[in-house]
């Protein structure tokens, strides 16, 4: 076991949850630490000792991934997007052929300290044009079909199939479709600060969940209550962690939710697995794109980069990889409004200190696009999941969870 | 006397338990009898038809027959909305604002080209000259925000009073349906209209709904709509009005959407009226989904009508609005044969549903998750409250549980269901019961003092006396300055977060303020009407009362000792005096049991 605070037994769990229910707060912080020992280790024993974290990103609306990295050295690429083709000048070159968007400083920092993957081309077959297909699509891993559960669901229930709580966070107003699991229940908050049930002192005992054992035939009663018993497993602890955590390092504008995801793991959250969202369509740019569009790319940029700083703050650093995907990418040239509409083949990108930094992926023509002109795909982006996956978490059954055979990638420092 | 206690126990477990009918009348379409009408039958269809009854308003719809009912409640009958008030306008539109600029870059592109922007000129020299136009485009952007938030109080009040619930239910599904929000649209004057159009064709013909929609600047502005042009057709709009609000997806190809797309050029709006630029119009010939010919948008539209999927995928939809999210594909395609063989009226849908033994089966009663408006509405309205109280807000309550009116988070709409429900969500809602209870008294109405940390500093600092750059340079952060915080320092011809200070200072000088009363209350007033006696019978009342739902028999014996405790009596005729407060935490206790979340 790599960290110390894991070899702690888990005995007095229960009984310091019980004192931290429904977010009383508990005196000195010590129902979220002891709390959390015997969790870690439960997880541990169940899914290798070393407490690896992937932190999945969407940039949800479909990012437009030629105007992300953009392929400067190609003269195809200014023909297709005459009007808001990104000068040469304005790109922040990282070869001789492709460069960052201009608000992108924290990716190139990134991508030039070795700490960033580009993946070029990531489609699939049949692509849907549609936002929230595409985007069942990815967030199931299973394009063309009708799958239930989610990709990350589906990883924890391979990863932990004891559900201990707090495996799986998903930092949102609504659940994603991408942490629908059979066995666990996602902790699915937004504002730290009010994941709690604010209650007065007499009614503390009243609140305590009394079952009467009898089977509860109406389904949406027993989600409630399934969702109640998850609530009291989480708050206390989330929101201690939010109330300690304190970061000197800049996000940027927006920071989207990683500062709660580094507050968690800086507290010693059993989490395994961290959803996170760029949200409401942001990405979607239909008419004038340009400004919108560097706008979105520089708050994302900053809020990831600041996200590896302040894990190497909190020296966790090597434990993260954050992986980023957007639902589609768009339609190779421009349309009339100074924008583009829904496309098909996208760049993934893979953050972190054990990243291999560099492009992977053969990235798709410029010339030769499909009939409806869109980049046509060269990596299944399901081989990116199998990476994450296996070559990052160490669950090497990657082709019954993803109902294929799809190779990773060699992304990762031994 | 203890075997006393134990048999009333007994008793009133069976009163509260709310009854439905049997389990062989699921995706049973035929009307219930007469002789089915009942008490719990008219609570559960005021419950779906509007946003729930008192016991009052519940006794009189149960003496009514049901096709009385109906009539009542989905025909209008005997119902008079003439009296409820028209929304009070602040008047905070100026002349120059239209068209509104898509974005702060895009003003000051425009100001330096042209010399004036937004109707306001570029100062001739000086410092910071395009600052008036920054600060009028902050201006109008917060103003459109808090207008719009007054719309949606006048709304709920109409919710929560209207003689004509269904009326008012239906314009929020179709809120939902046809999504449109102010983040994008910017402009509330185009969302009271897309508004108007669900409160007045809401119950009427799904097709003329859709047409008028369809031409309503609030939904041309949020689709794009109005850069859809002759020679290269954005396809945004034709690909949501087929996939999301008429057939669903999969029923149409990729070339159906570009000549659909192709149909709707030059359709536009010139502030709020709808105009088609014949210029921009491509009048060639169009093959859209098997049919050829010179079609425009409206052309379109009637071609979506005919297909069959369409009526099957509306009536579905509204189906599981109003019933159940599990809907069997034979159950939907009787139902969207019900709405095709009235086309398109919806009325008729609306009864099928509402007299129908599946309604009323053990299936559909109590299996619903209210969303955060009806949880809301719902709530006031079952504490007998007649207007929407101003603490807490009303606004940001259903905003922070995931539903805020005129801010559906995509053109999707909400998803409803099990996706109102998280567990950060649950413990919120709870909170939000007690907000309403015990109502906050270091409450800050939003409308008047801004949250945002960056506005409050700049108006600080610029009170101090200092200058606009030192009173906007942000100094709260130390190492590595994020590339977007670096772009806000830089530009010597405004100052944006000086514009944004400052306009937000304009809207609140402008728009009106939303009344601030808390919530009127007396439980105990409540209690007395009831003639109950002991603590058991007022949480049983209470539970009946607000819950559709009643908690498991172990928590309600916890609600029974607590409020023996809090009462130090288990006499209702002793704390006749002081039980107030006892009863409001017993109510708010019975809000944060998960069964009060179905309805």
């Amino acid at each position: 076991m790599k960290d110390s605070r894991f070899s702690f037994p888990k005995a007095s769990r229960r009984d310091l949850l019980r004192a931290g229910m429904y977010g009383v707060s508990v005196t000195a912080g010590s129902a979220l630490r002891m709390a959390l020992f015997g969790q870690a280790a439960a997880n541990a024993a169940e899914s290798g000792p070393d407490g690896k974290i992937l932190v999945v990103l969407e940039l949800s609306g479909g990012n437009d991934g030629l105007n992300t990295v953009i392929p400067y050295g190609d003269d195809a690429y200014y023909k297709l997007r005459p009007n808001i083709g990104i000068p040469k000048n304005e790109v922040r070159k990282i070869d001789d052929h492709f460069g960052f968007s201009h608000g992108m400083a924290g990716f190139e920092r990134l991508y030039k300290d070795g700490k960033l993957a580009i993946v070029h081309g990531c489609g699939y077959e049949n692509p849907s044009f549609s936002h929230f297909t595409s985007m069942a699509y990815w967030h199931t891993a299973a394009p063309n079909s009708g799958e239930p559960y989610g990709w990350v669901g589906r990883l924890a229930d391979a990863m932990a199939p004891s559900a201990p709580p707090n495996f799986i966070v998903d930092i949102d107003t609504r659940q994603s479709l991408a942490v629908r699991s059979r066995r666990h229940v996602p902790v699915v908050f937004d504002d730290p600060k009010k994941f709690t049930q604010e209650v007065f002192y007499d009614e503390r005992e009243a609140l305590q969940p009394a079952a009467d054992g009898k089977p509860v035939d109406n389904p949406s009663r027993r989600f409630l209550l399934d969702t109640a018993r998850s609530a009291k497993d989480a708050s206390a602890l989330v929101q201690e962690a939010w109330a300690k955590y304190r970061s000197p390092v800049d996000y940027g504008i927006v920071g989207l939710d990683l500062p709660k995801v580094a507050a968690l793991i800086d507290a010693g959250m059993p989490t395994r697995l961290y959803y996170t969202a760029y949200r409401n369509n942001a990405f979607d740019t239909h008419v004038f794109q340009n400004d919108t569009h560097k706008r979105l790319l520089t708050y994302a940029a900053d809020a990831v980069s600041a996200f590896l700083q302040d894990l190497t703050r909190i020296k966790r650093a090597n434990d993260v990889v954050v992986m980023i995907f957007s639902e589609f990418g768009r339609r190779a040239p421009e349309n009339v409004n100074l924008g583009t509409d829904h496309g098909a083949a996208n760049l993934m990108f893979v953050a972190g200190n054990n990243v291999k930094g560099g492009q992977y992926g053969k990235p798709p023509s410029l010339t030769q696009l499909d009939a409806g002109d869109n980049l046509v795909y060269t990596t299944d982006f399901r081989r990116v999941y199998a990476t994450m996956i296996d070559g990052w978490l160490g669950y090497h059954d990657t082709q019954q969870l993803l109902n294929g055979q799809f190779q990773p990638f060699e992304m990762f420092r031994a | 006397m203890l075997r006393g206690l134990a048999t009333f126990v007994t008793f009133a477990v069976a009163a509260i338990a709310q009854t439905a009918g049997p389990a062989k009348w699921q995706n049973d379409l035929t009307p219930i009898g007469a002789a089915d009408w009942n008490y719990d039958f008219a609570a559960h269809l005021l419950e779906r038809a509007g946003f729930g009854g008192t016991p009052e308003e519940i006794q009189a719809l149960a003496k009514m027959t049901p096709n009385q009912a109906i009539a009542r409640l989905v025909r209008f009958q005997g119902t008079d909305t003439s009296k409820l008030p028209p929304f009070d306008e602040s008047g905070i539109h100026d002349p120059g604002l239209e068209p509104f600029p898509p974005s702060r870059p895009a003003v000051t592109d425009q100001a330096k080209q042209k010399g004036e922007a937004l109707g306001i000129k570029v100062k001739p020299s000086g410092n910071r000259r395009l600052q008036p136009v920054v600060n009028e485009f902050f201006y109008w952007l917060r103003a459109s925000v808090l207008e719009t938030n007054r719309v949606a109080y006048w709304w709920a009040n109409r919710m929560l009073t209207t003689p004509r619930p269904l009326e008012e239910k239906m314009a929020l599904f179709w809120h939902g349906h046809f999504a449109s929000n102010e983040a994008k649209v910017r402009d509330y004057r185009k969302l009271m209209g897309e508004l108007e159009i669900f409160q007045k064709q809401g119950t009427g013909n799904f097709r003329d709904l859709t047409v008028a929609v369809a031409k309503s600047p609030g939904m041309l502005a949020f689709l794009d709509a109005g850069v859809n042009v002759k020679g290269a057709a954005n396809e945004n709009f034709a690909r949501e009005i087929m996939e999301l609000f008429t057939m669903g997806v999969g029923h149409y190809t990729e070339k159906d959407i570009r000549e659909a797309a192709r149909a709707f050029t030059g359709w536009n709006f010139v502030d709020l009226q709808f105009v088609v630029n014949k210029d921009q119009h491509d009048d060639g010939e169009k093959t859209f989904l098997g049919q050829t010919g010179r079609f425009d948008g409206v052309d379109v539209i009637d071609i979506i009508m005919k297909q069959p999927v369409t009526a099957d995928y509306i009536a579905g939809k509204i189906y599981r609005y109003f019933v159940r999210e599990d809907l069997s594909p034979d159950l939907q395609k009787q139902l969207g044969a019900v709405l095709r063989d009235n086309h398109y009226e919806i009325k008729p849908l609306l009864e099928k549903i509402f007299l129908s033994r599946d309604f009323y089966s053990a299936a559909s009663v109590g299996t619903q998750i209210k969303s955060p408006v009806m949880l809301a509405v719902n709530t006031y309205h079952k504490l007998g409250l007649k207007s929407i109280p101003g603490v807490p807000d009303f606004n940001v309550a259903t905003g922070a549980l995931g539903q805020q009116l005129f801010s559906p988070p995509t053109v999707a709409g909400w998803a409803g269901g099990q996706s109102w429900i998280t567990p950060g969500l649950l413990l919120e809602r709870a909170n939000f019961g007690r907000d309403i209870l015990f109502p906050d008294i270091n409450f800050l109405p939003p409308d008047r003092y801004t949250a945002n940390g960056e506005v409050r500093r700049v108006a600080d600092r610029i009170r101090q006396g200092m200058d606009v750059s030192d009173a906007t340079k942000d100094d709260t952060k130390t190492g590595v300055v994020a590339e977007s915080n670096m772009a806000a320092d830089r530009d010597e011809d405004f100052n944006t977060r000086y514009g944004s200070f400052r306009g937000w200072q304009m809207a609140i000088e402008r728009v009106k303020a939303i009344p601030r009363d808390t919530a009127q209350v007396s439980l105990a007033q409540m209690v007395r009407h009831q003639d109950l006696s002991n603590t058991t019978q007022v949480v049983d009342y209470m539970i009946r009362r607000f819950m559709r739902v009643p908690p498991s028999d172990a928590s309600r014996q916890k609600l029974v000792a607590f409020l023996n405790k809090e009462l130090g009596t288990t006499d209702i005729a002793v704390a006749q005096t002081y039980m107030e407060d006892s009863l409001r935490l017993l109510l708010h206790l019975i809000m944060s049991q998960p069964e009060f979340q179905l309805s």
